[in-house]
Order: structure tokens, then sequence, then C-alpha cells
């Protein structure tokens, strides 16, 4: 059959799709730099939304961190590896403004990065630390600590969120808080999902139906929680209705993966990334990276067959081992796209402590490649890999993001900074 | 005779077999994105992720049997959206393989059948004698009625015309005059072109009845009546699966053509931009509201998004730009309208309606009073789903709208058109 191969050109290529890939696409876009990104779905499918900067401090992760600045302060002395460390908290601050405000003009509106952390509600009902939350959630958090009246509401079939546990672990902090189920309107199949449920309420029909039940749900009280499904497309637009309908305050709680913010955020970037001018190839993963001193050349096929990208310069945001930006295997940790030194524990034993709780965190989740001060991967001598080569997120080492609660900050503040070197550079 | 049973299948060892190196359903993470984003998830008591995981657990017997298998249109959706690339539709067509042709859904089975009684590969056994009188006989009457098209042409068997365009069976069997905008757009453009009186038909519901050795056959014949008229495009109508059935068998079966394979789609964009086919959108005075929708078969499955891009670039010619509204998801991410996979043809009309309702509200969320598509069964079924849900929209091709917009629709190219839209003419 004749085919004709595709072939595109670009000053910047970002390897990756997960929350650090898309950061550095936006933070190119801000500076005018062509970029073509490339990356199947990452973990940003299973986020909460929620974009945390710095919630707990390494190397013992014991207290929950208020003030995440003074924070990365505390961090430079206590563990100054961290990518966090090389980046001044001004250019993490205008990141994050960046980052969260491109969401909002898109149509997911944010919360911008402010002075504290907020405390935020999980899917367990337990509290957290975060920097930036969508809007949608804003009002649980104003709500709780107010200790104002709130029912929380979840759907019969409706599996990973129950408003029961939430309560219930929460008793003791929020003596207002109720909670109560319903059916979810011309819901009638076994399980039903979360993305289900957001998308029926793009419908106004749905909305109106919707709103009755919850009227009758809240009672007496004014300020309702519902797990996160308040539309897929248009969130703030959904809330408002449904607001509006119910005559009740009304925020949402992120429910357990697959969730709908993270759907959310996945869905709108795949959207409107082409439509700015971004060359995006979505769900397909690099298979070879040649890197040369003037340029790269990234290979890869989909379903239509090859396609071949030039760029300029490129940034690695291939993630850890779920996403397969490092690979383990009997011999140890390696990173399979240009098989760059990896940083990881001496041995196999060492990978995991005694206890998996144990506070402080596994040795193997420290594992990531090492950048210098452009954040440039190095190669076995210490030395840049390349001019041209840039890494972020959390495929950089010296960093536990889950137990320090800075995923969303690890990814977009390396992810800015490697831009302004890919800048920099190209310059 | 006792019934036969049907066998069951090692899914754990098929699925080694089938997938490419490095996508393992070992792989899964059970993350539950796939059916949380699968219209089909709950019909039949089965989801994708249910599916991979029973397969994992070697629960080989409940699954051959399951007849959850005819309610997954193989849209690969799941694949789209899994972090992991598992493409459940694989085991989908292996389990429908398995299945005894007597148990099978009759209605698939019989579409195949007919398929393969004649020459024509139309899955309603028009024949090609039948096939060519249709055809003369619309075309002679568009002469004495349009006196615009006297000279209008349907070339049948043209040797070395550059397109060889096929034709769904539907229109020469039940509405023969939607085939004449087409061709009001071929003489429009000056496009060389031709049917052909063999394997001219479009559908192929052969792969979908899990009939590898059908599939093939269909397809060997439609790549031979390319090859014996020389054309150098096989351009597909406005069908989904008839053209991700071609593409996709010729790589499967490793068959040698020298012939491109294209969208339809793609050549009403290109001879937009180009301006041959000088459309506007000034006709829209009263700015009806279009939406598209993009066939999982054309866009997700083969294409890809430029094919998607293609579709609203046209639809934003013809009806403005402002009319527009995209269906959420869209493009790669859209859903299956429900109509795919031979389930229009399955006689589960409950499932099916299930399964779409996932489309009437992505429609209804629009509040659209159409929705354009390039695809047969999307309509078809996007129409079904439409009365049966309360719907007040309208389905249309492409070609109805194109005619439209240039003002040569004649009076009876007009079935889709509601009151709104033949104000407008
Ligand atoms: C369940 C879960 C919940 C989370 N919740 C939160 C939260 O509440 N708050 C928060 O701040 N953070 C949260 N995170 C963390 C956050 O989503 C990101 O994981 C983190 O920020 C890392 O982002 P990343 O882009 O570096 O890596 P990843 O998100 O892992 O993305 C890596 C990307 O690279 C792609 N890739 C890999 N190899 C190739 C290749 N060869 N070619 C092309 N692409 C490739 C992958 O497909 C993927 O898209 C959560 C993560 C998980 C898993
Ligand atoms: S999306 Fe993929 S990884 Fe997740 S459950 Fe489905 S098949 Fe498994
Ligand atoms: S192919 Fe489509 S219908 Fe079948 S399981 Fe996947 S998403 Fe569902
Ligand atoms: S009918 Fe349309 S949406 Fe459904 S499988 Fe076919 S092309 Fe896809």
């Amino acid at each position: 059959m004749i085919e004709e191969a595709r072939h595109f050109t670009a000053e910047l290529a970002v390897i990756g799709s997960g929350l650090a890939g898309f950061a550095a696409s936006i933070f190119a876009l801000n500076r005018n730099i062509k970029t073509a990104q490339i990356g199947n779905t990452g973990a940003i499918a299973y986020t909460t939304g929620y974009l945390d900067l710095l919630g707990s401090l390494a190397p013992d992760y014991a207290a929950s961190i208020e003030d995440p600045w003074q924070g990365l302060e505390l961090l430079r002395s206590s563990y100054p590896e961290h990518p966090l460390c090389r980046i001044p908290q001004t250019d993490i601050h205008t990141a994050f403004e960046q980052f969260t405000g491109f969401l909002g003009e898109c149509g997911i509106s944010y919360s911008s990065p402010g002075k504290t952390n907020a405390r935020v509600l999980t899917p367990a009902g337990t509290l957290k630390p975060t920097l930036c939350m969508p809007a949608t959630m804003q009002i649980g958090t104003t709500a709780f600590s107010r200790q104002e009246p709130c029912v929380i509401i979840d759907f019969k079939g409706l599996k990973g969120f129950s408003s029961s546990q939430i309560a219930a672990n929460l008793k003791d902090q929020w003596p207002e808080l109720r909670n109560t189920t319903i059916e979810f309107p011309d819901m009638s199949l076994g399980e039903i999902y979360p993305e289900v449920m957001a998308r029926a309420l793009e419908v106004p029909e749905t909305r109106e139906k919707l709103a009755k039940i919850l009227v009758g749900a809240a009672g007496e009280t004014k300020i309702i929680g519902l797990p996160a499904i308040l539309g897929m497309h248009s969130p703030d637009l959904v809330r408002k209705e449904m607001e509006q309908l119910t005559g009740l305050e009304i925020f949402e709680i992120p429910t357990m993966p697959p969730s709908v913010p993270g759907i959310r955020l996945r869905e709108m970037f795949e959207q409107l990334f082409p439509q700015k001018g971004i060359t995006l190839i979505p769900q397909q993963k690099v298979d070879k990276l040649k890197i040369e001193q003037d340029g790269a050349r990234l290979f890869l096929s989909d379903s239509f067959g090859p396609i071949t990208v030039d760029a300029k310069s490129v940034i690695l945001a291939t993630g850890r081992f779920l996403s397969g930006g490092l690979e383990a295997s009997i011999d140890g940790i390696t990173e399979p796209l240009l098989n760059l030194p990896v940083t990881q524990p001496g041995s196999r034993e060492e990978w995991y402590r005694e206890k998996y709780t144990d506070r402080r965190g596994h040795e193997i989740n420290k594992a990531g490649i090492e950048v210098d001060a452009s954040f440039r991967p190095l190669d076995n001598n210490g030395a840049p890999y390349s001019n041209n080569l840039f890494a972020a997120g959390v495929i950089l080492a010296h960093q536990d993001w889950i137990r320090g609660r800075c995923g969303a900050g690890v990814a977009i503040a390396t992810a800015y900074k490697a831009v302004e070197e890919v800048e920099k550079y190209l310059s | 005779m006792a019934e036969p049973t049907i066998p069951t299948i090692n899914f754990k060892e098929k699925a080694e077999e089938l997938l490419p190196q490095g996508a393992s359903f070992e792989s899964c993470l059970t993350c539950g994105l796939c059916s949380s984003g699968c219209p089909a998830s709950g019909i039949e008591n089965m989801d994708p992720r249910k599916f991979i995981r029973m397969a994992m657990l070697g629960m080989d017997e409940e699954l051959s049997s399951s007849k959850w298998i005819w309610a997954c249109t193989q849209c690969k959706r799941c694949q789209h959206v899994c972090p992991m690339s598992i493409d459940i539709s694989q085991l989908v067509f292996l389990a429908r393989s398995n299945w005894p042709q007597e148990k099978k859904p009759a209605g698939i089975v019989r579409s195949c059948q007919l398929i393969q009684s004649t020459d024509s590969t139309s899955a309603m056994g028009l024949p090609p004698e039948d096939f060519v009188f249709v055809v003369n006989d619309v075309l002679e009457e568009v002469r004495e009625l349009q006196p615009k098209f006297k000279n209008l042409e349907a070339p049948m068997d043209k040797k070395g015309a550059h397109f060889f365009v096929n034709q769904n069976s539907r229109e020469p069997m039940s509405e023969p005059d939607e085939m004449v905008p087409l061709w009001k757009i071929f003489d429009i453009v000056g496009a060389d072109w031709t049917y052909s009186s063999k394997a001219w038909a479009a559908e192929n519901f052969c792969m979908f009845s899990g009939n590898e050795k059908a599939w093939f056959e269909v397809i060997r014949k439609r790549v031979d009546a390319v090859n014996k008229l020389g054309c150098e495009v096989w351009l597909n109508t406005e069908c989904g699966h008839s053209y991700y059935t071609m593409w996709n068998g010729i790589n499967r079966f490793g068959m040698e053509v020298d012939f491109k394979l294209e969208s339809l789609v793609t050549y009403y964009a290109r001879w937009i931009r180009e301006g041959k086919l000088p459309v506007n959108s000034d006709w829209n005075r009263k700015n009806i509201k279009f939406t598209v929708q993009d066939p999982c078969m054309i866009v997700r499955k083969a294409y890809g998004d430029s094919i998607a891009e293609d579709m609203r670039f046209v639809t934003k010619a013809l009806v403005g730009e402002e009319n527009f509204i995209d269906m959420q998801p869209n493009r790669s991410a859209n859903y299956c309208c429900g109509g795919g996979g031979g389930f229009l043809q399955a006689g589960m009309t409950e499932h099916r309606r299930t399964y779409g309702k996932r489309k009437f509200d992505q429609i209804a969320a629009t509040g659209a009073a159409y929705v354009l598509t390039p695809c047969h069964n999307c309509h078809s079924q996007m129409e079904d789903i439409g009365h049966h849900y309360g719907g007040s929209y309208g389905v249309v091709h492409f070609w109805t709208l194109i005619c439209l917009s240039l003002g040569v629709l004649g009076e009876n190219e007009r079935t889709y058109l509601g009151p709104d839209l033949l104000e407008c003419i």
C-alpha cells in the first residue's frame, strides 16, 4: 500500500504527556517556542486535581507543612539535592501562576498559588496540604475552616467514594458534617463511574433532574459536597448552574482514580494544544531518540504508520516506573530511551526498607537521572549528555514526591526551569 | 441436532501471541480508565477491565461464552485512554471468531453471507447488474430534470480513472437519489472518477462477524477490482468501517497494492482549500447549529486527529464557524456511537441503545440542531437513539450540506433536511 511518512519539525520536542510534559509545553508556548509534544496518558488521568508544591519534609516526612515557601527554605538545609532546591522561589511561584492561569483561561479555573498550603479533602476523608486546587473544590476548604454545616452526598453504584466514610473520618474535626446517599438520575446499570456522571451533567436536562434530588437530600443544610462529577468539559459552568438550580453552595471532593479532575485536564490539553499551535502526538511513545550536536530526531509510529520529529532541543519528561521513564529489572534501574545513568541504591536489597509503611519512604523512590544546574542530564562522566537535551518531572533523582507531597511541584517547577534553559540554548 | 457449543479459548496464551512486543495484558494496572470510558461497560455485567482480569485469572469458559463481546464495538477507545495501551478489542475479535456460526448474532452473519453472495460485495446482496441499472437510471433522470446537470456523469468501470469510488448499498437499494449529491460534487471539482460494477460496495461486516477468512476474501475482491481498473486512489465514501476494514485488512493480510487508500473527507477539505468547491455559509442566515460525529473507524482507529481536523474545517466552511459546536469528548477521544461493530445488524436493540445513551448525551449537551457525520452506521445509530431518547436533532451527510451550500441540491435529495434547513434553500 502506498503510504506517506509523516514528518514534523519543531524547536523543542517534549517527550512525555504527564504534568511535567504538559507544563513544559505551556511554558514553551508562553515563550513562543515552536513545540512538539509526544507521549501517552501518564499519571495525569489519575490525579486528584490538587497541585501540591510541598506538603511534607525530607528526610523523615514528619509534620505536614503549612507554609510551603518556608518549607522550601528548610529543604535547602535538610536535603539540598532535591530538584526543588535548585530553582529560585520566585521562579516556582511564576511557574504555578502561569500553569494555573493557563488552565483558567482554558475553562478549568484554579486557585492561584498562595502564601500557605490549603487543607483539602481527600477521597478517604482525610485532610492534606496542597497549594492550588480546582475552583470547584474551594468551598469545601472554606466550609471546613469555618466549621459550617455541610452534607456530603454519594451515589448508589458509585465505587471509590463513600460519604459515610468521609463523614466518619472527619467527625471529630467537623462536627457539623453529615452524609447521605442518593440515586443518580437515569443510570441503571450496576457500577457507575464518575466519568459517566460528569458527562451526563453536561446535559441541561440531567442537571435539572439531579438538582431536584439534591435539594431533597440537603434538607436544611445550605452547603453540599459531591464527588468530583460536575461536568467534564466545563466544570465551572456546571457547578454554577447547579448552584443556581438548587440554591445551595456546592463543592467537589476528588474520588479514587479513575477520577474526573485528571480526565478533565487530559482532555483539555489534548483538545487545546493543537489549536494553540503545538504539534501534539498523544497516546504514542517515542521508540528511539537520536541526539546530535545540532539537533535531535525522534522516531515513533501510530496506527497509521511511522512518524519522525526533528527538533533543535529536547525535554525528557518521561516520568518514573509507572510511565516507563525508568525501568527496573534484576540488574537494576535503567533509563530506556538514551540509557542515561540512573542514580539508585547500591543493590536491590536497598530498594525498600523493611516496613513498607516506613514514614521515611524507600530508597527506590528517590532513583532517577542527574542533571546539571541547567537541567541537562549528565552522562557517565558527570558531564552534560548534550547541550540540547534537558529533563523535567519525576524522572529526576533525589525526590520522593509521594512522601514529600510535591508531585505537581516537581513537575511544574522543573518544567519551567528546563524551558527557560531551552530558550537560552535556542538563542 | 445438538446445540453447537462455544469452544473455550485460552485467552492468556492467545494474548501473548496476539500482542505486539512489550504490550502485555499482564501490565494492566487495573486502574479502570478503560471501563470508565467505555460505553459498553455494565452491559451483560461486563466491562473491559473485568474482561482483562478474568482473562488473566483464566476464567476462560465464562469469557468464551460472554455475550458482551457482541456489545463491544471494537472501537478501541479503551486502548486510547489506557496508560499501558492495552487493546481489548483484539481479545474481543478473537472471542467473536471462536463462536460457532449458528450461535453468532444472525444479523451480522447474514450481512457477511450476503457480502460473499455476489461480486458486488454488497451487504444487501445487490448484484452488479442491478447496481449498474440503478446508477444509470438515476443518472438519466437527473440529466432530464436538472438542466444544470444535463451532462452529469457517473462513470462505470472506467479504466485508468484517478479515483475508484465505492458506494454504500443503502443508497442504490433504498434511497437512490442520495447518490446524486456526490456525483455533483465530482462534477463541480472536475474529478476523474469511476464506480466499478464489481466490488463496489462499501460495507464489510465479515470482520465484525469474526470471520477472518471471509474478511480477507472481501478485501481481496476489492483490491483486485481497483487493480483491474488501474486507479491510483481507492476513495472511500462517507463510511467509517469500510475504510477501516480495507486499510487494516490490507496490512493484516500483508497484501501488495499499488494504489492509495483515501477518505472522501480529506478530499472535501482539499477541494475547499483549493477553491474547487466554492462552498460558503451565507445560506445559514438563521444560524442553525451543527456538531460533528468523529467516526472511530476513520479517526481514532486509522488516520488519527488529522482527518478530524479536516472534518471540522469542512464543517465550519459549510455552516459558519460560529455555528459549529464540538461534541465533548471529540476527535480521537470521541465515543463510538454504538452502531458499529455490527451492533446495528446484531438485533440486540436494547443493549445498542444503552450503549448509545452516551452518544445521545454528548449530542444533547451541544444543543445542536444537526449532527454531520461521514459514516453510514453512525448516521443510522444517531437517528435511532435520537428518536428513542426523545432528541430533536437531525443527522445529515456532508454531501447534502455541500450541495445545499452550493445551491445545487435537487428536490429529491433533501430527505435528511428538517423544515429549518429546507427554509434555507
Ligand atoms: C494516583 C496518583 C495520584 C496523584 N495525585 C496527585 C495530587 O493529588 N497532587 C499532585 O500534586 N500530584 C499528584 N500525582 C503526581 C502527578 O500526577 C505526577 O505523577 C507527577 O507530577 C509527575 O509528573 P511527570 O510528568 O514527571 O511524570 P508522569 O506523570 O509519570 O508522566 C510521564 C509521561 O511520559 C510518558 N512517556 C514515558 N516514556 C515515554 C516515551 N518513550 N515516549 C513518549 N512518552 C513517554 C508517559 O506516557 C507519561 O505521559 C499523582 C500521581 C498518581 C499516580
Ligand atoms: S486502562 Fe489499561 S491499565 Fe487501566 S485497567 Fe484498563 S487495561 Fe488495565
Ligand atoms: S473497544 Fe470500545 S466498546 Fe470495546 S471495550 Fe474498548 S472501549 Fe469498550
Ligand atoms: S458506527 Fe461510527 S462510531 Fe460506531 S464504530 Fe462505526 S465508525 Fe465508529
